[in-house]
């Protein structure tokens, strides 16, 4: 598999998955009175360079099980909606106080405050309604759809983000690793959990998506925090403010060379899980491509170089 | 209102309001549990079982048992309508929206817990209204089950609560609001959020889709008279009476029916909306109607 992995073509795998998702997402959200939330919706689902990282991985989970795209795309845009109602929330001045979100201004800073709160809760329930509405019926029976819903609904709940958002903010030495795993390892769980659900896994292959893409998830924030701790400009007070802002990276609580060791266990982890699924033959060669990629950073996706 | 003479048989409104609620109470505890990280289940119980009547979720479980079918079928929907009503409550308290400290007689949310926890405990009480559907309905196809989430997603979004939060939030302090707003607010605000509650009841139930829209057209008419009385109490009751800010409307310069219609005509017009509701349940087996058309009357006298 190494050697079909190298010669697989993540980058345009990717570029063409976002191409299509991108078209997916400015169909689903057609402005209407009242207008202003309908732009402020748009503003987060659509914003420029989106890597649209979850619906790749449920698209690609799917394929990896003998389902079709197309039976996988709206939850894919799906979950586009809610990871950007999360980040929305995230970014409020009660929350993270970011007023910049993938280079360009954050929702409350462009709409207002009221207006990103509502934007937010607006987009979870789009979600979940655009799955019922979009979802070929005669390729995903109902209680696969159900299962969907339960697992998305799960993954940005109380249990979920919305838990790791609140132990960040809380902070506590404890609760670094836990937060960690809910903010970056979730997303990524979730959206390999419903690409398997779609396709009709079976319960042991869905808890081998599960370990692999919270692997991949939590490598992937891994990664990035040890390349801002390798790339960054010494001495900028603006950078001093963000990471203050931010929060604690693996590189702060643990330091580059722990950092690394982390990102090998992790990357040998979700490499492991993929071993499972060698009956799928070369399916399976886009889930491995995710693990280096999220390690090694070879290319460049979605127009910039980070998230 | 006009009353029929037709005997009725005997209808005990308080006694079923107070079971139903005791029902939905319950349902709620388990489904909220407390679990790690504490907090933020604390915050969402504390919004969540701090009390109210349940008008939301006994219109959801009334409707169920109106098409034939049986409480259990209705309970978790009748919970997510709840949980869903309780989060648009804790964010349209927030300082950035109408800046609210009291609520249901008690501190509010964020006032409690702090403005981060109370977004994401609204947050999670979203998705969570979504989940315990979707995982913990019985009794029920997966076909109707799925179609009773899209009709809640459509209800609360852009298109449903969140538009009517949208208008009536850009409508504050403008003069020239006119019933035709007033009225797009209330219908998205207040009323599908309820029509959702019964509709999402007469869809559990098994109810036919003749059945199901008469239902939505009865929830409407009642989501209507919900806030014109709303609007009538506010200018008349004290805030002890009502367990919020009273007069509060007045202040914030928010058009409502009275300051569009008169006391007089607004309650003509609540009037017209209880006949409008009850009409539709004429179709129905009396006995089995009779909780919704107390409900709907209690609407239209609630003092509170």
């Amino acid at each position: 598999t190494q050697t079909k992995s190298a010669l697989f073509d993540l980058k345009t795998y990717w570029t063409t998955l976002i191409g299509e998702i991108n078209h997916k997402l400015e169909d689903a959200i057609a402005v209407q009175y009242p207008e202003q939330i309908y732009e402020a919706m748009k503003y987060s689902v659509l914003a420029k360079g989106a890597k649209r990282a979850p619906p790749v991985m449920c698209v690609a989970s799917c394929e990896l099980l003998g389902g079709s795209r197309i039976a996988a795309f709206p939850t894919a845009c799906a979950l586009e909606m809610v990871h950007a109602a999360s980040l929305i929330h995230d970014d409020l001045p009660c929350m993270d106080d970011d007023p910049s979100r993938r280079g360009q201004p954050s929702n409350h800073t462009v709409y207002g405050v009221d207006m990103a709160i509502l934007a937010g809760d607006a987009l979870f329930p789009l979600g979940f309604r655009h799955i019922v509405s979009h979802t070929p019926s005669d390729l995903v029976p109902g209680p696969r759809i159900l299962r969907v819903i339960a697992e998305i609904a799960r993954a940005v709940g109380s249990t979920g983000m919305a838990a790791g958002q609140f132990l960040d903010l809380e902070g506590g030495p404890d609760a670094f690793e836990f937060a960690q795993e809910k903010k970056f390892g979730e997303m990524a769980e979730c959206s390999a959990v419903c690409g398997g659900l779609i396709a009709g896994a079976e319960d042991e292959e869905i808890q081998r998506l599960r370990r692999y893409g919270r692997a991949v998830g939590v490598l992937y924030q891994v990664v990035d925090d040890i390349l801002e701790e390798t790339t960054k400009e010494s001495g900028s007070s603006e950078d001093e403010k963000d990471e203050e802002k931010r929060g604690k990276s693996y590189v702060q609580v643990y330091g580059v060379e722990k950092a690394r060791e982390v990102a090998e266990e992790l990357r040998a982890k979700a490499k492991g899980e993929l071993d499972g699924f060698e009956k799928y033959g070369d399916s399976v060669i886009p889930l491995y491509s995710f693990v280096d990629y999220a390690a090694d950073r070879g290319f460049s996706v979605g127009g910039e170089a980070s998230s | 209102v006009q009353e029929d003479n037709r005997p009725r048989p005997a209808f005990d409104f308080k006694a079923y309001m107070l079971g139903k609620a005791a029902a939905v109470n319950e349902a709620l505890d388990v489904a909220v549990s407390l679990r790690p990280p504490l907090r933020i289940h604390e915050a969402m119980r504390y919004s969540l079982l701090a009390g109210g009547k349940r008008v939301r979720p006994i219109l959801c479980i009334a409707a169920c048992e109106l098409v034939g079918g049986a409480l259990p079928m209705a309970m978790p929907s009748a919970c997510a309508v709840e949980m869903i009503h309780t989060m648009s409550l804790i964010h349209d308290d927030l300082p950035c929206m109408d800046n609210d400290d009291l609520r249901r007689g008690k501190p509010t949310n964020h006032k409690v817990f702090g403005e981060d926890v109370a977004v994401l405990a609204g947050d999670a009480l979203l998705a969570f209204a979504f989940e315990h559907i979707a995982a913990d309905t019985k009794g029920v196809t997966p076909a109707r089950i799925v179609r009773a989430i899209g009709e809640l997603a459509r209800s609360i979004g852009a298109e449903g609560l969140v538009a009517g939060q949208v208008v009536d939030i850009s409508s504050e302090g403008i003069s020239a609001v006119g019933l035709k707003e007033l009225e797009f607010i209330h219908l998205h605000k207040t009323a599908a959020l309820l029509e959702a509650s019964v509709v999402l009841g007469a869809i559990m139930g098994g109810g036919s889709d003749a059945e199901v829209e008469k239902l939505r057209i009865f929830a409407r008419s009642i989501g209507l008279l919900f806030q014109v009385v709303d609007d009538i109490l506010d200018v008349t009751m004290s805030s002890q009476e009502l367990g919020k800010t009273a007069g509060k409307d007045l202040v914030a310069d928010k058009v409502t029916y009275p300051k569009l219609l008169g006391i007089e005509k607004s309650r003509e017009f609540a009037a017209e909306l209880l006949q409008e509701a009850c009409s539709q349940l004429v179709g129905f087996d009396p006995e089995k109607a009779a909780p919704l058309v107390a409900l709907a009357k209690y609407i239209a006298n609630r003092q509170n």
